[in-house]
C-alpha cells in the first residue's frame, strides 16, 4: 500500500475532503475543501511514470481510496486526457502531471486517487 | 451533496496553424512540464480552471484541437458552445500568421456569430528569430476589432493575462453558463448588463 494511505482517515470529514486537493508536483488546486466524497474500490490507474515505453500496455498499480465529483465543473483545476475507451484520465491542469485518476465517460463521474495527490490548506 | 462552486462558466478555444504552441499554451511549456510519456501520448482533451473576476467564481473549459487543424478539418462540432477563441499564430513563422484571416473566416462560418476572439503572436520569447512585427499584429487585430496580445507560452509572458481579458470580454458580453448540476450546458444564464449586440433574448424562454 502507498505510504499516503496510512492516515488517509484525517482528510475525510462527514464523507468529504476536509482539505484542499492540490497536485504533488506543483501544488495547484484540483478541489476545494469538501467539494468532493471518499468512496473506497478497486481499480488500476497507470502509472504516472512508466520506466519502459509501452503505450498500449502501459505499467499500472492497484488504486482504491478516490475522492469522487460527480459534476466535472466541480474541479477548481484539473485536465482531461482525450477518450482511451469509456475512460478519460485527470492531469494536474498546471504541469500535466498525471493520470491523477480518471473519468468514467457513460457515467461521468471523475475519480481522483488519493495516493497520486496533496492535501492542504488553498 | 457538493456545494456550488462557481457563478459562471465559458467555453473558450484555441484555433491556429499547427506548430504555433496552442498545446504548450493550454498547459505549461512542455520542455520542463511533468509531462510524462503516458499522458502525452493520449493527448489532451480540455483543461478546466477557475478565475476570479469581479468577486465572481468563473470556471474556464479550455479545449486544444487534437491536431485537426494539420487536416483543416475543424467544423462546427469543435465550436460548438464556444464563447471564446484564442487565435494562435507564431512571430517567427509568417505562414501561421497570413493563416490568422483564413482562421477568422473558417470561425465565421462555423462559430456562433457573437463569440469573442483575441489574437496572440506566440514565441515571443524568440525576438531574434521574428518575421512577424508587432505592428502588424496590432494592425490586425484592429482591422477585425479584436484583441491581442503577444505572449511566450515557454517563458509564461502574458498567458495568464489573455485568458483573464478574453473572460473579462465575455463577462462584459453578459451571457454565461449557468452552474448545470452533471455538466451539460443547455441553460444559459444572463448577467445584469444587456446584450450590446443582439436584440435577441436567447435567456427568458
Ligand atoms: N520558443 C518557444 N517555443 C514554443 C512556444 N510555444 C510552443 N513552442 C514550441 O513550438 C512547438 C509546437 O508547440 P505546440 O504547443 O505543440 O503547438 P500546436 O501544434 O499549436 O499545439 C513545440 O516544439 C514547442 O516546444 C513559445 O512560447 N516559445
Ligand atoms: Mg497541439
Ligand atoms: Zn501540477
Amino acid at each position: 500500500m502507498p505510504d499516503c494511505s496510512v492516515n488517509y482517515e484525517s482528510e475525510i470529514e462527514d464523507g468529504q475532503n476536509k482539505r484542499a486537493i492540490k497536485c504533488k508536483f506543483c501544488s495547484s488546486v484540483i478541489l476545494t475543501p469538501s467539494s468532493a466524497c471518499f468512496q473506497n474500490f478497486e481499480f488500476d490507474l497507470p502509472l504516472i511514470t512508466q520506466t519502459k515505453n509501452n503505450d498500449a500496455n502501459p505499467e499500472t498499480e492497484h488504486t482504491s481510496l478516490f475522492w469522487v465529483v460527480k459534476d466535472m465543473f466541480t474541479f477548481y483545476n484539473v485536465g482531461f486526457s482525450n477518450a482511451v475507451g469509456n475512460t478519460k484520465f485527470l492531469t494536474c491542469a498546471d504541469c500535466e502531471a498525471g493520470p491523477i485518476g480518471y473519468h468514467d465517460i457513460p457515467t461521468k463521474i471523475s475519480y481522483v486517487a488519493l495516493t497520486r495527490v496533496s492535501h492542504g490548506s488553498t | 451533496m457538493a456545494k456550488k462552486t462557481y457563478d459562471l462558466l465559458f467555453k473558450l478555444l484555441l484555433i491556429g496553424d499547427s506548430g504555433v504552441g496552442k498545446t504548450c499554451i493550454l498547459f505549461r511549456f512542455s520542455d520542463d512540464a511533468f509531462t510524462t510519456t503516458f499522458i502525452s501520448t493520449i493527448g489532451i482533451d480540455f483543461k478546466i480552471k477557475t478565475i476570479e473576476l469581479r468577486g465572481k467564481k468563473i470556471k474556464l473549459q479550455i479545449w486544444d484541437t487534437a491536431g485537426q487543424e494539420r487536416f483543416h478539418t475543424i467544423t462546427t462540432s469543435y465550436y460548438r458552445g464556444a464563447m471564446g477563441i484564442m487565435l494562435v499564430y507564431d512571430i517567427n513563422n509568417e505562414k501561421s500568421f497570413e493563416n490568422i484571416v483564413k482562421w477568422l473566416r473558417n470561425i465565421d462560418e462555423h462559430a456562433n456569430e457573437d463569440v469573442e476572439k483575441m489574437i496572440l503572436g506566440n514565441k515571443c520569447d524568440m525576438d531574434d528569430k521574428r518575421t512577424v512585427s508587432k505592428e502588424r499584429g496590432e494592425t490586425i487585430a484592429r482591422e477585425h476589432s479584436i484583441r491581442f496580445m503577444e505572449t511566450s507560452a515557454k517563458a509564461n509572458i502574458n498567458i495568464e493575462r489573455a485568458f483573464r481579458e478574453l473572460a473579462e470580454a465575455i463577462l462584459d458580453k453578459t451571457a454565461g453558463r449557468e452552474p448545470g448540476g452533471d455538466g451539460n450546458m443547455d441553460r444559459v444564464l444572463v448577467d445584469k448588463k444587456p446584450m450590446t449586440n443582439t436584440t435577441k433574448s436567447c435567456c427568458n424562454n
